[in-house]
């Protein structure tokens, strides 16, 4: 019971605490590159989890068996080669059930192999070397569902600034990255609650 | 030498897991294209191989294959809306390849300079 309390404890600072998108900075391009739906961006969000929770799924193992046979220091190259076939196979996926969906992603679906939430989500893993299994996957989940959340939040916001009455200076994106850093600041409201 | 205190065990290792993991998962990944493939019409592939292949994304369009798509479809009706094509080796074979390959119906979308 106690390292259940313990596993969704953590999820949720992962989530809301250290929010990866807010607090540590990780992933803007997409956050910024797919936004400007709410539709689309509830989809990335959805498929950002999806690898980000796959991809520590199968780093987990790959960095004992590095660190066994004592060649952690490829890890970097081997977690990218995971990230980068799973975000293929998600591809073939989505073209094959959802071509709108393919369209609306465009280049930020391929571009989520080099998004830094993912690796920096199983580097963590891998370098808080005593984490159990269950720890890798709270802080997989946490800082997956963070990014989906924020996205989603970040989104609706865009939605009402397209119909205000925004100064022509800050059209578009940069009045988005003023919310975002708003945003930020709300969350480090956050900080130090766990 | 930095390469003297590195153990042959170590690029072994390196050399097998490394290769191992690759085929494992390029063979998956020709599995996974085969079983979701997507049919397409196959003259956005002609016309895509006639395009500089840059992906630059000069034109508007994701890459190649996109602008390809939008051209077939007839979005698209200037050639020259790709900028790094050149006439002779681009935008002449697409213009031909498209003035006798028309769609299904028998119109044809053949673009312009």
């Amino acid at each position: 019971m106690a390292y259940f309390t313990a596993f969704i404890l953590a999820i949720i600072s992962g989530m809301l605490i250290n929010n990866v998108l807010l607090s540590r900075f990780y992933g803007i391009c997409s956050f910024v590159g797919v936004s400007n739906k709410l539709k689309n961006a509830f989809w990335m969000g959805v498929a950002v989890v999806v690898v980000i929770v796959l991809a520590a799924l199968i780093c987990y193992p790959l960095y004992m068996l590095l660190d066994a046979a004592g060649i952690s220091f490829l890890r970097t190259v081997v977690f990218i080669l995971v990230i980068a076939s799973l975000v293929q196979f998600l591809s073939f996926v989505i073209k094959k059930y959802s071509p709108t969906l393919y369209k609306a992603f465009g280049i930020y679906l391929p571009l989520i192999t080099t998004n830094c939430a993912v690796l920096g989500v199983v580097e963590e893993n891998a370098a808080s070397h005593a984490a159990d299994f269950g720890a890798a996957m709270a802080n997989a989940l946490g800082t997956s569902l963070g990014y989906l959340v924020v996205i989603v939040l970040f989104s609706a916001v865009r939605a009402r600034l397209e119909t205000n009455n925004v100064p022509r200076a800050f059209k578009g994106l940069p009045i988005a990255l003023i919310v975002a850093a708003i945003m930020a600041m709300a969350f480090t409201g956050m900080k130090g609650m766990a | 030498m930095i390469l003297s205190s590195v153990s042959p065990l170590t690029i072994l290792w390196g050399v097998l897991i490394l290769g191992v993991l690759g085929i494992v998962f390029g063979v998956l990944l020709v599995f996974a294209s085969i079983f979701f493939h997507v049919e397409e019409d196959n003259r956005i592939d002609e016309v895509a191989k006639l395009l500089p292949q840059a992906n630059c994304g000069g034109c508007g369009y994701a890459g190649c294959h996109d602008l390809a798509e939008a051209i077939v479809k007839g979005e698209v009706t200037k050639v020259s809306t790709c900028k790094v094509g050149k006439k002779e080796k681009n935008f002449d074979p697409i213009i031909a390849y498209m003035s006798t390959h028309p769609d299904k119906d028998g119109t044809k979308h053949v673009p312009t300079l």
